[in-house]
């Protein structure tokens, strides 16, 4: 089986995820969101890994995984912080910094 | 594949269905029902081969993106998360990259999931009324967008090189074990591991500070 079927599995991931991210306001759906476009990068990732045989790909998807556990804390923390000002998780609530 | 191109414009209309109209739960249990049987009745023989498999994985795996981002309950957005990680996960065991399923299950699945849950949980988030989707100019121009991203990337896909950039030097004998990727992780790429390390002592040190109630 070529790898070719796995990026294109990974596009359409991305793509959910990157609509996902536009068309929420919910804070913690946006982050899932994000989440799913971190994957679908690791997805590919690994598959190039695997057309190449090199481990190098592998590599790089664990230090994504690593990131994204960093941007999930931080931003999940935000999130509680935001509804303890706001009541809301509703990302159109927070306008101190808008133009 | 034309199976799976059908099968992957059934989920759209799918995910369209449940996520506007939730209460119809029997009509998609009913529909995904006689879906599977007349799959099974029509390519019996099919079961047998990798392709099928991977195809049914990918399609859950779309399946349940898009559940994720048009539900309108966060709690249930998240449990249809952990459902494409695993889908993931069984993808890289395709790819040969067991020690990554491995991590994706415990790491993400396991850890990173249970720290949405627990936000949700402790935040106590009503079911929306309806999704609480973005207006004006914006939603359509997701969609185009979002479609048009897609598309770009099929065509890359679709048009790339059929030789990979880099010569496969062999298929190595126990590629992507936790060995290789140990040896790579503490060797060549030391200084990325060690910066990972700060980066995350920085992220948990700044998830305390930002929700802490008052700063002493």
């Amino acid at each position: 089986m070529r790898v070719d079927f796995f990026l294109l599995i990974a596009g359409v991931l991305f793509s959910i995820g990157c609509i996902g991210v536009l068309i929420r306001r919910n804070a913690i759906v946006i982050l899932m969101s994000i989440e799913l476009m971190l994957n679908a990068v690791n997805l590919t990732f690994a598959a190039f890994a695997n057309e190449g045989q090199t481990m190098t790909g592998q590599v790089f998807v664990f230090f994504v995984m690593t990131v994204a556990a960093a941007e999930a804390a931080v931003g999940l923390a935000i999130v509680i912080a935001l509804f303890r000002r706001r009541k809301s998780t509703d990302v159109e609530d927070a306008t101190l910094l808008r133009w | 594949m034309n199976l799976l191109i059908g099968l992957i414009f059934l989920a759209g209309a799918f995910a369209a269905v449940r996520a506007f109209w939730p209460q119809r739960q029997a009509v998609f249990g009913l529909i995904a029902g006689v879906t599977g049987a007349t799959l099974l009745a029509v390519e019996r023989a099919a079961l047998l081969t990798l392709q099928f498999w991977a195809g049914l994985i990918g399609f859950i795996a779309i399946l349940s993106a898009l559940l994720v981002i048009l539900h309108p309950n966060p709690m249930v957005s998240v449990l249809f998360l952990i459902l494409n990680l695993f889908c993931v996960a069984l993808f890289y065991l395709f790819l040969q990259a067991q020690f990554l399923a491995a991590i994706q299950v415990i790491v993400y699945a396991g850890a990173i999931m249970v720290l949405f849950l627990f936000v949700i949980m402790l935040l106590n988030l009503r079911v929306e009324e309806g999704l609480h989707l973005t207006g004006g100019v914006q939603r359509p121009a997701a969609f185009v967008l979002g479609t048009a991203f897609a598309g770009v990337l099929f065509w890359a896909i679709l048009h790339r090189r059929d030789r990979p950039f880099l010569e496969p030097p062999g298929s190595a004998e126990g590629f992507g074990t936790a060995r290789d990727l140990g040896v790579l992780l503490f060797g060549r790429y030391l200084f990325a591991f060690e910066a990972a390390s700060i980066l995350l002592v920085a992220a948990m040190i700044g998830a305390v500070l930002l929700a802490k109630r008052r700063l002493q």
